[in-house]
């Protein structure tokens, strides 16, 4: 009976699975095509990077573009570590303020708990420009202005609440018995955060540092508006802010900068992906 | 039986000491960061400060909030924002689910490859999308105009980023390329944990393919799909660096979102209160859609 | 070691009361169980005592000392939970040893401790592995380690055997009563499973919706249950009751109902002569009733007539639900005799076997 019915079904699942497969290829096509140009291009000379009728990939394959990236007349190299320091500091402060207060949010009941957390929701919906204004009047007063510790402080106000949001997630899924065995045993909660809690959310503090990362990474506003000289900016504005003049047709160069710029956050995506799934979907999917 | 352990950990500790240490030093810093900022904001929005100093600030209560309504690149600028994040969030999702459900069977490495691959725009920082496709763009030398007239589609090259009607478009093109495997990501995984036996049954019922998944699989994607997109819509309100890397809100004004307007009028024209204006309106409104937002998604 | 007293113990959660009035004594040493279904409120008065919850109102002492405010870590208790509580991410010998290492004992102390418990367990060869290698009755022993190591002067257990399958139950439970023995604390066991209360407790207390019904030992609550509650709680099969009304005739009392017919024993005339309502309910537990003819049953004490349900073939017996006009019965026929599904039978007891309840408050006359 089984057989005789899978055969007529045989020749509609191939073609469907064809349609399939190339739908998938379709896809990925899409998904990296893009990529393939921005790297193509990083190799490509400033002038078949011109062409009016774009070459499928360099005929003239050069490394000047990277090499110019470190030579040349653009301090790249500072863009690039003030970039990596700024959202490397702005990742772990944020995770280190949000892990208590996301704590808190799991574990204990106190009349204000559900305010806090539609607060949090709110805070994430802020118009980046609200904060804009009165921070950067605040780092202004601060003489914080044009450095790291300024661009962090600015980082880390978009990231924290959503780093208390991604870890709260985190800490939900750790069975609270292991808590209470924990204070049976005469610990106090300072102790078993530490000792208990954070060991076991690892991988998710890792996921929402990364996701802190890159968000911070992203931001084009914060270090446009908080910082004035070119030396010390950051990558996203550094990209906007040189492509003018000279460098507005060089696109080789352009484009060499951004794969560098790209590869950090890429190797960080990576890297936690799977456990970004878990974090952002614990409140999203049923029962997850 | 015990009561859940997730309703005991609710009824946990009355007024206990602990809490306030652990979440004064973070509640304190939200607040100070954040919630000054906030308070701040309203108080600039009701005065007419000009960062340039060339008046004296001063207080005009409810004045810029008129010069806001009378304002018609504020409008336009709101409709732009409008077409922007839901246009994009809609097909971005769409796109999302179907990827998520062409992939679904696809198991082991192979599977695992694809689905990583099909990850890697998320993964790429926005200004280099920006300059990416704004090169792709390019009417003189840009590949997507050189494919065109390979294929025969149109006979000239389109200058897309400079003619005011396919701006918005193109732009709207790239953020559904980079936001597209966010939902992939977060639809796969909801998916994935739809109960084995529910697919099972179904297929007992003889449910197939496109009614398998209409009756049976959406409904457990619903809320996925609903917090995701909130979440994409709160993102794309804020989205500066992908429209200002390619065009600055140009040609005109036809890509400027509110997130371009407020930067400008408080970073180029200085106007720092009546920016902070806009800023307010923008929130409320914001916060008016997520509250209905919300309450469908209560709703079971 | 210690007695443990609760006075007057209230539960509250947002206004729902969860715990009214609990009023208990657990002497030292004692094997004492906490039964009752789902929502009896069992758990939460085990974390009372645990230290794990606060009380709305009462108090808890601990011999004759009030504990209320006295931290979880310093009541000197040690807790298995239902889902073990171990930490994943330690050893099974740190998990053993987590307690220990906090109350800064010598490395070799801690280390001739977590071994001996080890091996009382039979768990030695399991020290270095990672909890999620072990399997669900590893696991339990673990977390019953991780107790007894620490030495308490009570042992609190919330359900640990419920995630057990049948089998390794019956076994776990004669290796925790031979645990108890050899540690001589005080014990407070909940379970859900009144057949363990049973097999397993010094007293067992039985509790619903929040109260304490009786307390007492497996004898006492089996044979005089104080309410129809215990009495229908505690033992299997369960206990069958009627619907009676009173007939008084001078000296004689007899229960009856259209099916049924119970002539009071001496003992409960002298109950029924002072019961000033009519409504009583009779329950009689499964052994207690013969299958008899219906000749024979006009001259018993007690004869019941009904329609048979569901006979159940259990091996060695049989048993037989009943269904008459004022309620239901269960007895329990040797495999022998015959019963057939819709057959009209009778049975019969002495009266002495029955017990009696008001019907309206369920209370047993006594």
């Amino acid at each position: 009976m089984a057989v005789a019915m899978g055969h007529p079904a045989r020749p509609a699942r191939r073609a469907s699975q064809a349609v399939q497969a190339v739908a998938i290829g379709l896809a990925l096509l899409w998904s990296l095509a893009p990529l393939y140009w921005m790297l193509a291009t990083s190799f490509k000379t400033e002038l078949e990077a011109a062409r009016l009728a774009p070459t499928a990939w360099p005929h003239d394959l050069t490394f000047a573009n990277y090499r110019g990236l470190f030579t040349g007349e653009l301090p790249f190299p500072a863009f690039f570590l003030n970039t990596l320091i700024t959202c490397l500091a702005t990742a772990i402060v944020a995770v280190i303020i949000a892990t208590p207060a996301a704590y808190a949010l799991s574990r204990a009941r106190f009349r204000l708990r559900g305010t806090i957390a539609y607060a949090m929701l709110v805070f994430r919906m802020l118009p980046l420009v609200v904060l804009l204004a009165p921070l950067y009047l605040l780092l202004l007063h601060a003489k914080l202005l044009d450095t790291h510790t300024g661009l962090v402080v600015g980082f880390v106000t978009f990231g924290l609440p959503f780093a208390v949001w991604m870890l709260k997630s985190f800490i939900d899924a750790v069975p609270i018995e292991i808590e209470e065995a924990a204070r049976v045993d005469g610990y106090t909660r300072f102790q078993i955060v530490r000792k208990v809690v954070v060991p076991l959310i690892l991988p998710g503090l890792l996921t929402t540092a990364t996701f802190v990362f890159m968000e911070a990474w992203n931001n084009l506003i914060y270090p446009l508006t908080f910082v004035t000289t070119l030396d010390k900016q950051t990558l996203p504005a550094a990209l906007v802010l040189t492509f003018t003049g000279q460098f507005k047709t060089d696109w080789g160069g352009m484009m060499a900068a951004a794969t560098l710029t790209t590869l950090p956050l890429m190797i960080a995506f990576f890297a936690v992906q799977r456990s970004m799934v878990r974090g952002l979907t614990s409140g999203a999917v049923a029962g997850a | 039986m015990t009561n859940g352990v997730a309703s005991r950990s609710a009824r946990d500790a009355e007024r206990v000491p602990w809490i306030d240490a652990m979440v004064l030093p973070s509640a304190a810093v939200l607040a100070m960061v954040v919630g000054y900022p906030v308070v701040y904001t309203l108080l600039l929005s009701a005065q007419d400060y000009n960062l340039l100093g060339t008046t004296p600030e001063r207080f005009v209560g409810g004045g810029n909030y008129r010069k806001l309504i009378d304002d018609a690149t504020f409008w336009l600028s709101l409709s732009n924002t409008a077409i922007y994040t839901f246009g994009s969030v809609a097909i971005a999702a769409l796109l999302g689910l179907a990827l998520a459900l062409l992939t679904e069977n696809v198991g082991g490495r192979r599977g695992r490859a694809v689905r990583a691959l099909l990850l890697t725009p998320w993964a790429v920082p926005f200004v280099v999308v920006a300059f990416l496709f704004r090169y792709m763009y390019l009417q003189n030398g840009g590949v997507i105009n050189a494919l065109l007239l390979a294929a025969g589609i149109v006979e000239r090259p389109i200058s897309w980023l400079n003619v005011s009607s396919l701006a918005l478009p193109a732009v709207m093109v790239t953020n559904v390329w980079t936001m597209t495997p966010f939902f992939f990501l977060l639809l796969a995984a909801a998916l994935a944990a739809i109960p084995n036996e529910v697919i099972e049954s179904a297929r007992v019922d003889r449910a197939r393919g496109a009614s398998l998944i209409f009756s049976i699989k959406l409904p457990f994607l619903r809320n996925a799909l609903l917090v995701s997109s909130l979440l994409m819509i709160i993102a794309n309100f804020n989205d500066f660096a992908k429209i200002w890397a390619m065009t600055q809100g140009g040609p005109g004004y036809s890509t400027t979102t509110l997130v371009v307007y407020v930067y400008r009028q408080a970073f180029e024209n200085f106007e720092i209160g009546y920016a902070s204006a806009i800023g307010v309106v923008w929130l409320l409104l914001l916060l008016a859609f997520a509250v209905a937002y919300l309450r469908v998604l209560r709703m079971k | 070691m210690a007695k443990i007293s609760l006075r007057g113990v209230e539960k509250r959660y947002d206004g729902t009361v969860v715990l009214h009035d609990c009023n208990l004594d657990i002497a030292d040493r004692e094997f004492m169980v906490l039964v009752g279904p789902s929502g009896s409120g069992k758990t939460t008065l085990l974390r009372i005592i645990a230290g794990l919850e606060r009380v709305s109102a009462g108090n808890v002492l601990f011999d004759g000392a009030r504990v209320n405010d006295v931290d979880v870590g310093d009541r000197d208790i040690a807790m298995v939970f239902q889902n073990y509580g171990l930490y994943p991410h330690m050893s099974v010998y740190d998990n053993m040893a987590f307690g220990l290492r906090r109350r800064k004992l010598a490395p070799s102390d801690i280390d001739a401790r977590v071994r001996r418990t080890a091996r009382m367990l039979g768990i030695e060869p399991l020290l270095g592995r990672r909890p999620r290698q072990l399997s669900g009755g590893q696991r339990q022993r673990v977390a019953l380690g991780r107790a007894i190591v620490r030495d308490p002067a009570v042992f609190l257990l919330d359900e640990p055997l419920s995630n057990l399958d049948a089998h390794l139950r019956v076994q776990m439970r004669a290796e925790i009563l031979k645990v108890h023995r050899a540690v001589t604390a005080t014990a407070v066991y909940v379970t859900h499973d009144q057949v363990e209360a049973l097999t397993m407790g010094d007293r067992i207390v039985v509790m619903n919706h929040g109260r304490i019904h009786q307390v007492g030992t497996p004898g006492e609550l089996y044979d005089a249950p104080v309410d129809r509650f215990v009495a229908s709680f505690i033992g299997t099969p369960q206990m069958g009751f009627v619907d009676c009304h009173l007939e008084r005739s001078g000296e004689r009392i007899t229960l009856s109902t259209q099916a049924a017919r119970i002539a009071a024993s001496d003992a409960h005339r002298r109950l029924l002569q002072a019961f000033a309502a009519n409504a009583i309910t009779v329950g009689i537990r499964p052994e207690c009733l013969t299958l008899a003819s219906q000749a024979d049953a006009q001259s018993a004490e007690v004869h019941v007539r009904g329609v048979v349900q569901v006979v159940e073939m259990l091996g060695a017996e049989q048993y037989v639900h009943v269904a008459t006009d004022a309620g239901a019965l269960t007895a329990r026929v040797p495999r022998h005799r015959s019963v057939k599904v819709d057959e009209t039978v009778t049975f019969v007891a002495s009266a002495q076997d029955v017990h009696l309840f008001d019907r309206e408050s369920g209370l047993a006359l006594r």
